[in-house]
């Protein structure tokens, strides 16, 4: 399989992933249930149990775990400055 | 009392966090206030004829007080067409008043009670659903005229079959579309999209003169299985939504290019947007790819 992209911008530097804060995360694991794309892992018996295990696997810009989450425990980059950075990369690319 | 808001109120009625006290305060404020029926949840799911009575006999808010939605999982489930609905950590962000709503040990039990905050919330919350139009009503102007004839190529895998429009739209990596005419930008999601969701149960559009950046939300979409942000090909402010998907979501599903739509934006500028869009070309590939990556349920 080719490597991961999106627009042309390999994902591996696109860093858009959830970030969960453990303060508030209750473990009920509805992130877990509604990602399809397995960007979270659970780790029984350890802590933290919840972990971002595959964070190139998030679709860019897609913030839909959050919504899911009943303490507003997932927050995620801010979309102008990744954004930017997609296209910076793009610049780089196009001058390479 | 004001007629125009009676609904029919299915809170979430959550026993476990704050929220789910303060979406039955409202249902309670409501029933006095405007007459309107509360539907009690729990008892829905063991004995529906009442309360699907109920709910045909006025327009429906539904009240989830968190991010799980279990009053919007209930109305799906119950196949009930939802007029309005809100969440309340949502409302309580937006309204910046801070809810009790620490679900770990010991300090479970004493979030339990609805506090000043909860009561103050339920009481904003009441409040704006009963004022009047918005001011915004005054942005929103006529929507763009139907595209001309589309042609479409298709992808089928198994027995799905996947449109895209050849001509005339940009398509995002996220799957969204906009149709542009001079400055102004209609946005819907692409046929792989909707199918990906399935049935569609809400459309929760944004307000009305919203500026909105590029990959910014535009709304949110909500099915049986999952509740989607929609994200904003280009930037603009929010001219028009499309009014019917609040009786007829399912317009996203059955013509998602057309009657379907979402939003109508006044672009800021395409030309920049243009450089992080696809056309029918780019697009047609990437979405085969993610076909076939897929299982479609």
């Amino acid at each position: 399989m080719s490597e991961p992209t999106f627009m042309g911008v390999p994902r591996d530097r696109i860093d858009w992933c959830p970030r969960i804060d453990y303060a508030k995360c209750n473990d009920c694991m509805e992130c877990v249930k509604f990602c399809p794309h397995r960007v979270f892992e659970v780790r029984e018996n350890e802590t933290p149990k919840l972990i971002v295990k595959n964070p190139e696997n998030c679709v860019v810009f897609c913030r839909a775990c959050a919504k899911t989450c009943g303490v507003d425990a997932l927050s995620f980059p801010d979309k102008n400055e990744t954004t930017s950075r997609i296209k910076q990369i793009r610049k780089e690319k196009a001058g390479q | 009392m004001n007629s125009r808001n009676t609904y029919a109120v299915l809170p979430c009625n959550g026993m476990d966090k704050a929220a789910g006290a303060v979406t039955r305060q409202i249902a309670l404020d409501l029933s006095v206030q405007t007459g309107s029926e509360i539907i009690c949840p729990v008892l829905y799911r063991v004995a529906d004829a009442r309360y699907n009575r109920i709910a045909q006999e006025h327009p429906l808010l539904v009240l989830d007080g968190c991010g799980t939605r279990c009053a919007s999982k209930l109305a799906v489930e119950k196949g009930l067409k939802v007029a309005k609905k809100l969440t309340v950590t949502e409302e309580a962000k937006k309204n910046a008043i801070p809810l009790a709503d620490s679900l770990r040990g010991a300090e479970l039990a004493a979030s339990l009670r609805l506090d000043e905050a909860g009561l103050s919330l339920a009481k904003t919350i009441v409040a704006d659903l009963l004022k009047a139009e918005g001011p915004e009503a005054a942005d929103h102007q006529a929507p763009m005229a139907a595209p001309a004839q589309l042609e479409y190529e298709t992808y089928q895998k198994d027995k799905f079959i996947f449109r895209l429009p050849k001509t005339g739209f940009f398509f995002s990596e996220n799957d969204f579309w906009v149709l542009v005419s001079g400055n102004r930008a209609r946005v819907g999601m692409t046929d792989f999209l909707q199918q990906s969701l399935s049935d569609i149960a809400f459309f929760n559009p944004p307000a009305v003169g919203a500026a909105i950046e590029q990959f910014g939300e535009l709304g949110t979409i909500e099915s049986a299985k999952a509740v989607l942000e929609v994200v904003s090909p280009v930037a603009g402010k929010v001219v028009a939504v499309n009014e019917a998907l609040a009786t007829s979501p399912e317009l996203i599903n059955q013509s998602p290019y057309e009657q379907g739509w979402l939003v109508e934006l006044e672009m800021d500028d395409l030309e920049t947007d243009r450089e992080l869009l696809l056309d029918f070309a780019g697009y047609f590939p990437i979405m085969k790819r993610k076909v076939d990556e897929f299982q479609v349920k």
